[in-house]
């Protein structure tokens, strides 16, 4: 992708925990400004560590980027502490609905406006988010520990979006909802994306849904980005059909014991 | 009939200073899940300071103010030299070092202080007591007990009002998130020891102005672990109510008990009954089960 005005550059980057355990093996992305993109991998790839790198809050887990360098709007953020890097502008959702359980609603969202210094523009901020999350208005006087699961997911987006990000890193919005509130969740995702400008690092193992949002998409493997295209190509591309979107070349059901998995599985990791 | 008011109130009244030194013990915990068994010694320090600029002249409320300075100071100065590189290694490792510390303010004390026994003089609060109703009350602790609620007031306003006590409480919920979300984790640190050392100093100081202050007054640190496992370790109302209780139980101890079992029950009291309330409700009064939804 050669888009000149791109938001975040992760240069060929290594990560360490404790110093030991490689975790990613050199892989680089590019986010262009106002862009969606992907990023698809199974379990263990190393996905939601390549997003902790880019917050900084990889630091928190005793890991560390040993090699290559992040760049967000030109400027390397690799090692900076995390709350500077979100002044900065980027955000990240971390998966798993980590909502503040024993804080209201509002009072979650109040947090992520922490930054924001003066009172109007935390009133601004609530407005947006309410607009686009209605259904938190109802609950915002209720304990965010006691919520839906689809309203936890709309308190931590919408707690992302107080801070007035720039670029947001999404981890696995869809785990555990149902298809319907994924639907939903996603659709606002994109009106934020055209109608805020703000770009968006998506991690998600739902490949299908992934690969409609994002125009663009890495797939990663085991510390590596083993492909990376546009969407409609990879939506074409026999191994993703296979191992993602879960179709045979036929379209039709098969049989798992046709399949030498593991045989074109290794081909991609060299 | 009699005894028994003035035994409840004096015991509510004491409660209220326990409250206000378990109060600053939650905070840290709750925030930096560090178990803190240094609160004695920091009651201590506080008390000391006060004590040293009461008797320089400096009147009562300011001689509090300062000691409210210096004990800030010294919380962020305790956080930053000997708990900021802890942040991520073992609890045990982190208790150890708060042991340590009650070691080396206790030393630091007996060396500047001495060992022996002080007090405010002159008295503070007079000794004339007052009257309501029925009961009589000694004024020292009718005033402390207002200080302690005014003080109990304030922080836990500052907790619910304000853009950093929120950021607290989420940090204190979940630190990766609130990270995450721009909230500096160190900042809230030092706020914990901050605003811990200061509640200490306060309780401390109305201590030592019932009792007179010497170093048994470190006493208080102990006594502050039943106060917090009874309202639950992270629970700000389970503290201040925990500390009701505590001076309740270890005045209504004194009162009656003392009798038949001489020497020291109302200091053992509230350990065997912190020993038997756990059995059946180990999260304490108000304690954090963990929030599941079903």
């Amino acid at each position: 992708m050669d888009s000149p005005q791109s938001i975040l550059k992760i240069n060929n980057i290594e990560v360490k925990y404790h110093e030991v355990i490689l975790v990613i093996k050199g892989v680089s992305i590019e986010v262009p400004e106002g862009g969606i993109v992907a990023l698809l991998g199974a379990n263990g790839a190393g996905k939601s560590t390549i997003l902790k790198a880019v917050s900084g809050l990889l630091k928190h887990e005793d890991g560390r980027v040993t090699d290559g360098s992040i760049e967000f709007l030109g400027q390397r953020i690799d090692r900076m502490p995390p709350e500077k890097i979100a002044k900065m502008g980027i955000v990240q959702v971390i998966e798993g609905r980590r909502v503040f359980e024993h804080l209201t609603v509002e009072q979650n969202l109040k947090v992520g406006a922490h930054m924001r210094k003066f009172g109007r523009s935390i009133k601004e901020g609530l407005e947006m988010v309410y607009h686009y999350f209605p259904r938190l208005y109802e609950k915002r006087n209720e304990i965010a520990g006691f919520i839906s699961g689809g309203e936890q997911q709309m308190t931590v987006v919408g707690r992302a979006l107080m801070t007035s990000p720039r670029l947001i890193l999404l981890d696995e919005p869809s785990m555990g909802l149902a298809p319907l509130l994924i639907h939903e969740i996603f659709n606002i995702i994109t009106r934020l994306n055209q109608e805020e400008k703000i770009s968006l690092l998506l991690v998600e193992q739902n490949a299908k849904l992934a690969l409609n949002v994002a125009p663009y998409a890495y797939v990663l493997e085991n510390g590596r980005i083993v492909m990376n295209d546009s969407a409609e190509k990879l939506r074409e591309n026999p191994d993703i059909k296979d191992f993602y979107l879960g179709m045979t070349d036929l379209g039709g059901r098969k049989s798992f014991r046709d399949v030498k998995h593991y045989k074109r599985r290794k081909r991609w990791l060299t | 009939m009699d005894l028994f008011l003035m035994t409840l109130t004096t015991g509510i009244m004491v409660g209220g200073i326990y409250a206000l030194v378990a109060l600053g013990w939650v905070l840290i915990y709750k925030c930096s899940g560090v178990l803190n068994l240094a609160m004695g010694e920091m009651t201590l320090i506080g008390a000391y300071v006060s004590l040293s600029f009461y008797s320089m002249g400096v009147p009562f409320l300011l001689s509090m103010l300062f000691m409210l300075i210096i004990g800030f100071i010294l919380g962020i100065l305790t956080e930053r030299i000997f708990l900021d590189r802890l942040i991520g290694e073992p609890v045990l490792t982190v208790i150890m070092v708060t042991v340590g510390l009650s070691f080396f303010f206790k030393g630091t004390l007996e060396f500047i202080w001495g060992t022996d026994t002080r007090s405010f003089t002159p008295p503070v609060f007079s000794i004339e007591p007052i009257r309501i109703g029925p009961l009589v009350i000694g004024q020292v602790y009718l005033w402390s007990f207002v200080a302690a609620i005014v003080l109990l007031v304030i922080f836990v306003s500052f907790f619910k009002y304000t853009r950093w006590g929120l950021a607290m409480q989420a940090t204190a919920d979940d630190e990766m998130a609130a990270l995450s979300l721009g909230v500096s984790a160190r900042f809230v640190y030092a706020a914990a020891w901050a605003i811990a050392f200061m509640a200490a100093g306060v309780g401390g100081t109305l201590l030592g102005n019932i009792n007179g202050l010497n170093i048994s007054v470190g006493y208080l640190g102990l006594l502050v672990l039943p106060v917090v496992v009874l309202g639950g370790l992270n629970s700000v109302p389970g503290a201040i109510l925990g500390g009701v209780i505590i001076g309740v139980l270890q005045n209504f101890c004194g009162a009656y008990l003392d009798r038949y079992f001489p020497g020291g029950v109302k200091e053992i009291a509230p350990f065997a009954f912190m020993a038997v309330f756990l059995l059946w409700k180990p999260y304490g009064i108000w304690g954090w089960e963990r929030i599941e939804r079903v």
